[in-house]
């Protein structure tokens, strides 16, 4: 285990350096070239095609996350959205998961993704000297607090892997029953007529 | 099958097809359809109160499907595998295809307006492109019966550009939406008006058709027929009277003449086996959607019509349209933190913005000649995968308890405005036949050559500029930059998914494909009766206008295969 200190230190020091990602050993957009199994995995793996059973979905394409980033994936998932006093973790609602599924499909924007955010969680995990999933708290805030900070990160691959996280996150959380709950979308009810807005709704608007 | 004896070949099923199969079989016409795409059938099929959450990818929107994993259309898209198309070097055009009975109309927008008079005289009256062979008084008997037929609601506001539907037709719109009430009370500000859509589908049963019961978006199709599909209205009443024989998996290749010119029937591609088959009608009618006709027409004719049936006009392949679009997202602070309620109403706009500045262009005050309208989408809609994409426009760098808190606050807030615009019909807009291209079926396929023009680019300044003055008059924020280039603001030709032209209708061969019924002046027992006889294309979703001329086309064909 290594001493905290020396682990906030580290992830700042990379971050200081002006980049995250290229301070390390794979640099990002290296990916494509790299004869990277999974890379050889998604060459052969298909999407669910023009005409899929839209009663029966499935997902069809194998996922690609090893077993090693997925504690790294659920950390930093559950960093993104924590539970709190209204609702659960992103972990407790299968982000982690998802984002497996989202960044193993082969299609054009997912593969994108897939390159930005495999490289960014493994240079995460090697900045912590192993695993970020076993990185102490005030570390990964520390991390998080400068990722995330607009115009925090003098490396624009760290911005972008970190913004394309948090959506991948927020798709994964927002869609499922209880993140739908939590926004307060009732619809989806069949109903004779349609009511419109309720009156407290019409003040609110000021219409 | 060439064998049967059938009256009329109909090559497509969709708005165009699926009309004249109704209307042929009705007046006792026996009818063969051709589908390109396989059988469908919306009440089996359609995935309604199915949720994003069981959806690959949430039901993201990719290559596969576009408009997300629940879209109804089938073997579709941006590009059909195995069926190629091109652009001229510097073009770009987008060409959206189904492969499936009902073609389009079981994904379109539905929203259903009538062309005004002035839509149908424009080029009498700013002395662009050419008029319709046809004016308001003598098509809009058709309007009438299409919109009976099809079930469509809104109100009759009296608008200079929005014709009044005769009583008793259109059905009572629901109210607005919340964030359709602000752009009203922004039209008030304004002085500009904000009325209920006219969208094809119904808040009162018909014709055993259920109304809408406000839920599950139209998009995936309507198992209950609530909103107008041609599998759901036109092909079910044409079947019911015997006389209809569908052949789905077939793709046209090339309509047959005999040595007087006049059609024999059709060829087609057995998409199945890759058989070549000959069905023989009496007549044929093209509504394989307006870029298919037009490619059928180029790619028939032989050595008695060189470079396609109608090319001797000079007007076949030319003058090829598509709406004015361009979009421009806004924010609403009032709308941040609302309690819940349910706003999913017919899923469509239920207001729109009609074009106001009709009399403005006709004192030369405006610097485009031709008008658009503006529709609204957003809101609190079903939290899908492009729900918070906006989020880091409003608050960036969130994480942690802050970005759930942001999630829950700006939910529902964001709305689009879309421009839909009238583009200049110019000669100079073609499509031809790609002479280095073949589809999988190796039927030659079509390179596209069009651009916008000035009058494009300067209505899109204008409809950017509007756009954010609702906004603003409505409380909102303009989320990007409206003043930004219109050339960066207006999408591709293709996008909006209202290409017509290539095949136009008018008064004299010298300078139209088609006569007024859509009855191609070299062979008179061969009619074009989807967007592709468009000579102008009004800011107004086509769709209703193609019913209307394929149905007049349809009666006109049945007087004259003398089966009244």
């Amino acid at each position: 285990m290594h001493d905290r200190r020396e682990v906030i230190a580290r992830l700042l020091r990379v971050l200081a350096a002006g980049a995250l990602l290229p301070a390390l050993p794979a640099p990002l957009g290296a990916a494509a070239e790299r004869a990277d199994p999974q890379d050889a995995a998604e060459a052969g793996a298909l999407g669910y095609g023009r005409d899929p059973n839209l009663l029966a979905p499935s997902v069809p394409w194998p996922l690609l996350l090893d077993a090693k980033l997925r504690p790294t994936v659920a950390r930093l998932a559950d960093l993104m959205l924590p539970a709190d006093e209204r609702s659960p973790s992103a972990s407790a609602l299968g982000v982690p998961e998802f984002i497996d599924e989202w960044i193993s499909a082969p299609y054009p924007q997912q593969a994108e993704d897939r390159r930005l955010i495999l490289d960014g969680l493994r240079q995460l995990d090697l900045a912590a000297g192993g695993s970020f999933a076993t990185v102490d708290e005030s570390a990964a805030v520390a991390l998080l607090d400068q990722l995330c900070e607009p115009g925090g990160c003098r490396d624009p691959l760290a911005a972008r892997f970190v913004a394309c996280f948090r959506r991948i996150c927020l798709i994964g959380y927002y869609t499922t029953p209880a993140g739908v709950a939590e926004l307060g979308y009732v619809g989806y009810q069949p109903a004779a007529h349609f009511e419109g807005p309720p009156p407290q709704v019409l003040r609110r608007l000021g219409v | 099958m060439s064998a049967e004896p059938f009256d009329v070949v109909v090559i497509g099923s969709g708005a165009a097809g699926g009309t004249a199969a109704y209307a042929l079989t009705r007046r006792g016409a026996r009818v063969c359809l051709l589908e390109a795409g396989r059988d469908y059938d919306p009440s089996a099929e359609t995935p309604m109160f199915a949720r994003n959450a069981d959806a690959p990818l949430r039901g993201a929107s990719t290559p596969d499907k576009f408009f997300g994993y629940y879209d109804a259309t089938v073997g579709g898209g941006w590009d059909v595998p195995g069926e190629p198309y091109s652009a001229a070097p510097g073009t770009e055009f987008r060409w959206w295809r189904a492969r499936m009975l009902g073609g389009r109309t079981n994904h379109w927008g539905r929203v259903t307006l009538r062309y005004a008079a002035h839509d149908f005289k424009a080029a009498s009256i700013d002395g662009l492109g050419a008029d319709w062979p046809f004016d308001y008084r003598e098509f809009s008997p058709w309007y009438d019966r299409a919109e009976r037929l099809i079930g469509v609601i809104g109100r009759n506001d009296g608008l200079d550009d929005a014709p009044d539907s005769p009583p008793g037709i259109l059905q009572p719109p629901p109210v607005p939406r919340s964030h359709e009430r602000l752009i009203v009370a922004a039209g008030r500000k304004l002085g500009r008006p904000v009325v209920a859509n006219r969208a094809a589908v119904l808040t009162r049963p018909i014709d055993g058709r259920a109304a809408c019961i406000y839920a599950t978006p139209c998009l995936r199709g309507c198992s209950i027929r609530a909103n107008f599909q041609s599998t759901t209205v036109l092909l079910p009443a044409a079947r019911a009277t015997g006389r209809l024989h569908t052949l789905t998996g077939a793709m046209a290749s090339e309509i047959a003449l005999d040595r007087e010119g006049r059609a024999t029937g059709v060829h087609y591609v057995d998409t199945a086996t890759g058989a070549h088959r000959f069905v023989a009608a009496r007549a044929v009618m093209l509504g394989a959607s307006a870029m298919e006709s037009v490619r059928l027409l180029l790619n028939s004719g032989g050595s008695r019509f060189p470079g396609g049936i109608g090319a001797d006009s000079g007007a076949l392949g030319r003058y090829v349209m598509d709406s004015v679009g361009s979009n421009l997202w806004a924010q609403f602070p009032q709308m941040e933190n609302l309690p819940p309620f349910n706003d999913d109403g017919i899923w469509f706009p239920h207001v729109y913005i009609p074009w106001w500045g009709l009399a403005e262009q006709r004192a030369g005050r405006l610097d485009f000649p031709r008008g658009y309208h503006i529709e609204l989408y957003g809101g609190r809609m079903e939290p899908a995968a492009d729900t918070f994409d906006l989020l880091d426009e409003v608050a960036p760098g969130r994480y942690g308890k802050s970005l759930k808190q942001a999630a829950r606050r700006y939910y529902g807030s964001f709305v689009r405005l879309s421009q839909r615009g009238e583009p200049v019909a110019l000669a100079r807009n073609r499509v031809e036949i790609d002479p280095r291209g073949s589809d999988r079926f190796g039927i030659p396929t079509l390179r596209f050559d069009v651009r916008w023009s000035e009058h494009e680019l300067k209505q899109t300044a204008h409809a950017q500029k509007s756009m954010a003055e609702f906004i603003v008059a409505a409380g909102g924020r303009v989320l990007g930059d409206p003043r930004q280039d219109p050339a960066r603001a207006i999408l591709s030709p293709g996008r909006v998914i209202h290409e017509v032209g290539g095949a136009r209708a008018g008064s004299s061969p010298k300078e139209s494909v088609t006569n007024s019924y859509g009855r191609v002046w070299a062979v008179p027992n061969l009619y074009v009766i989807d967007g592709a006889v468009f000579p102008s294309s009004a800011h107004k979703n086509p769709t209703l206008t193609i019913v209307g001329f394929a149905w007049r086309a349809s009666e006109h064909l049945a007087e004259h295969l003398g089966r009244a």
